[in-house]
């Protein structure tokens, strides 16, 4: 039963890590008053490219997960362009942009024959002597690199957003672009920075989920987790510490479902695989229905500014 | 909510010492354009999007001179190949239409796929069991579809309605969650005797849309006739009316006396109901069975045929057209060139993108003020 438990948070820590990035990530993006339906198909980018740098150059995980990260963050730029410069509706735009990742990256893979070969991937660093305690040794520091760093990312993000003058600033410009504005300043330079800087920690998400987990590309891979991560925004009020707590949950659910099959309980399995998008689906009514008020959503959440447009 | 209320005080530095000075971009709202000045950017940007795909298109090794007799001469002139363009344009109709009702009072329907699978999964259901006489099995197979396409739309419209949920989450979570059910279906149950593959077993004869004459398809006709009628509803009928004020203002159209409530449900349970209806016309026209991928694609396509058409049901019929001779050009080249149908998708994206931004230069004029010295 202990082995179960502790073999269950292990892998629940590696199931949670995409959905944590990814959440924190659009938190910075809306933060700043860009609604970004972006994350499943920055994902995509993000886990094909560290695939394809691990299969090309050779596996040097860190490379790839920053190529990643650079991946995602260059396809943001076009999501940039059209919602902060062309004021396209960011709904539309969010939507083209999944699935022009989503033709993207299935093209690339197959022409490129990247599809289904296995890669080295993430290493467990055993943090020694830390390790070497009985059980929470092998469940908080035998991981890989991108669990560790999880938790320092987070309160960097958290710092940044609370405590500096620049979060400030975003923040601000999520909640009113013309006070902002008026102040001299620049909306579309802080959105533009939130933008591309929350698609770096997604593609970090998308990269972690295939040299992390699968350890391989396969088409569509993220099945619906970008949606998934959105949800958790709104479960977490904008909040980053909700929605760690969230990825958590998620990710505690994901790695059950596994863990009890193993253990030779028949479950029917189209049901198992269900789980996270019902789940998801009671979390958002369970946020509906729970009346307490005290949320972040930024106040200008999806609207373009337009200088020109006085409202 | 902010911690702090007062911005912190800028910086000392005075506006000029920011940048050089040559002047800067504004926005002019545009009062007036002429309906050629709107054509004209219109068909630029969608040339653009065109000259991008075709860019893509060579970049993946199609020979340029090669491209334009794939897409026009091999559709237009071989009667085969015409056909199924045709044949494909059917579903796409459907999908196209159940987007734009739904988008017409403000309800982002991305759950196409989930009810088409519904609509897939409600006529297999009456062919599995043998409900009913052969001679009306296929209208209980429609309706069937179509009453299992409603209510699982009806789930997202609850969750909006009474909790006030994003539609936009649930109806794609919602996608997951039937395809998965499906998959239960197929690998289960309905499991092909004959094969054991995970495929429903072949509809029989009188479970399947007949072909007219000509080799059109029924599915085309009934696509076709299910136009008119949401042209009806839309354009003539008091409903379209009450339509139209909900989507320009809600709260505006619920002061005057409009059913914004009763409206919303109605378009968006026939939103789901025209998307079952093409899950029915795949399963029953195209495939004759129940198959395992046959909703790919088909909810952004639908998405792309409604924003394109800007929710209106004629030109939703012509942009579906456009996007079946897509499809069907992307097959061939699939065969052909070995470019895999993702192909289709992209290019999809890329021209949503590119009539998205059109909207921008539509609506502003870009100005450059000089700043004087």
């Amino acid at each position: 039963m202990l082995d179960f438990l502790a073999n269950w948070v292990a892998n629940s820590l590696g199931m949670a890590t995409p959905y944590a990035l990814a959440a924190l990530g659009l938190i910075i993006g809306e933060r700043a008053g860009v609604l970004s339906l972006t994350a499943e198909g920055l994902m995509l980018v993000g886990a094909l490219a560290a695939t394809a740098a691990s299969l090309v150059v050779g596996d040097y995980p860190i490379p790839a997960l920053l190529i990643a990260m650079l991946c995602a963050s260059a396809v943001s730029l076009l999501f940039a362009l059209l919602v902060i410069v062309l004021r396209v509706n960011q709904v539309i735009a969010g939507l083209a942009i999944v699935f022009f990742c989503q033709g993207l990256t299935d093209l690339i893979g197959t022409m490129a024959n990247w599809t289904n070969r296995p890669v080295g991937g993430l290493a467990k660093l055993p943090i020694w002597p830390l390790s070497d305690i009985p059980i929470v040794g092998h469940v908080f520091f035998t991981q890989d690199i991108v669990i560790y760093l999880t938790l320092p990312i987070f309160v960097l993000v958290q710092f940044v957003l609370t405590r500096s003058h620049f979060g400030l600033r975003l923040r601000s410009v999520g909640e009113n672009p013309e006070a902002v504005d008026a102040a001299g300043i620049s909306v579309p330079l802080y959105r533009f920075i939130a933008v591309v800087s929350g698609s770096a920690l997604i593609g970090l998400a998308g990269a972690y989920l295939s040299i992390g987990v699968v350890r391989m590309w396969v088409q569509d891979m993220t099945g619906g987790r970008g949606w998934i991560a959105i949800a958790l925004v709104i479960f977490a009020r904008w909040r980053p510490w909700w929605a760690l707590g969230g990825a958590l949950l998620f990710g505690g659910v994901e790695a059950l479902v596994p863990r009890i099959a193993a253990t030779g309980v028949r479950l029917p399995q189209y049901f198992m695989l269900m789980t996270p998008y019902v789940a998801t689906l009671g979390v958002m009514i369970w946020v509906a229905l729970d009346k307490r008020t005290g949320s972040d959503e930024p106040g200008a959440l999806g609207l373009p500014h337009v200088r020109e447009e006085r409202r | 909510m902010l911690d702090n209320t007062a911005l912190p005080p800028r910086s000392a530095k005075s506006p000029t010492a920011r940048g050089p000075h040559l002047g800067r971009l504004t926005l002019e709202v545009r009062q007036h354009m002429p309906i050629w000045q709107h054509a004209a950017i219109l068909i630029s940007l969608i040339g653009l999007g065109l000259a991008i795909s075709a860019a893509i298109l060579i970049f993946a090794g199609v020979e340029p001179s090669e491209l334009f007799q794939e897409i026009i001469l091999d559709n237009f002139l071989v009667r085969e190949n015409f056909l199924a363009v045709l044949r494909q344009t059917a579903p796409l109709l459907f999908v196209g239409l159940a987007a734009a009702l739904a988008f017409r009072v403000r309800f982002w329907n991305l759950g196409i796929e989930g009810q088409m699978i519904w609509g897939g999964i409600g006529a297999t259901a009456v062919s599995v069991n043998h409900i009913g006489p052969e001679s009306v099995r296929l209208p209980l197979m429609l309706v069937s579809a179509v009453i299992a396409g409603m209510a699982w739309a009806s789930i997202a419209l609850i969750l909006k309605l009474r909790l006030r949920i994003s539609e936009i989450i649930s109806t794609l979570l919602l996608n997951y969650i039937a395809g998965d059910y499906m998959l239960h279906l197929l690998y289960g149950a309905w499991l092909d005797p004959v094969d054991s593959f995970p495929h429903s077993a072949q509809f029989a004869s009188y479970e399947r849309l007949p072909d007219l004459s000509w080799g059109i398809s029924t599915a085309l006709l009934l696509a076709l006739v299910v136009v008119g009628i949401t042209w009806w509803l839309l354009r003539v009928s008091r409903v379209g009316l009450y339509m139209k004020f909900v989507h320009a203002n809600a709260r505006m159209a619920h002061a005057v006396g409009i059913p914004v409530v009763g409206v919303t449900i109605g378009a968006v349970l026939l939103s789901g109901a025209l998307a079952a209806a093409g899950g029915f016309v795949i399963a029953t026209g195209l495939e004759g069975r129940l198959t395992q991928g046959f909703f790919r694609g088909y909810g952004f396509s639908g998405i792309l045929i409604a924003f394109l058409a800007q929710n209106d049901p004629l030109v939703v019929a012509g942009v579906a057209f456009l996007v079946a001779l897509l499809f069907d050009t992307g097959r061939s080249l699939q065969v052909f060139y070995q470019i895999p149908f993702a192909m289709v998708q992209l290019i999809q994206a890329v021209i949503v993108t590119t009539v998205a931004a059109s909207e921008f230069f539509i609506r502003y004029r870009v100005h450059w003020v000089r700043r004087s010295a």
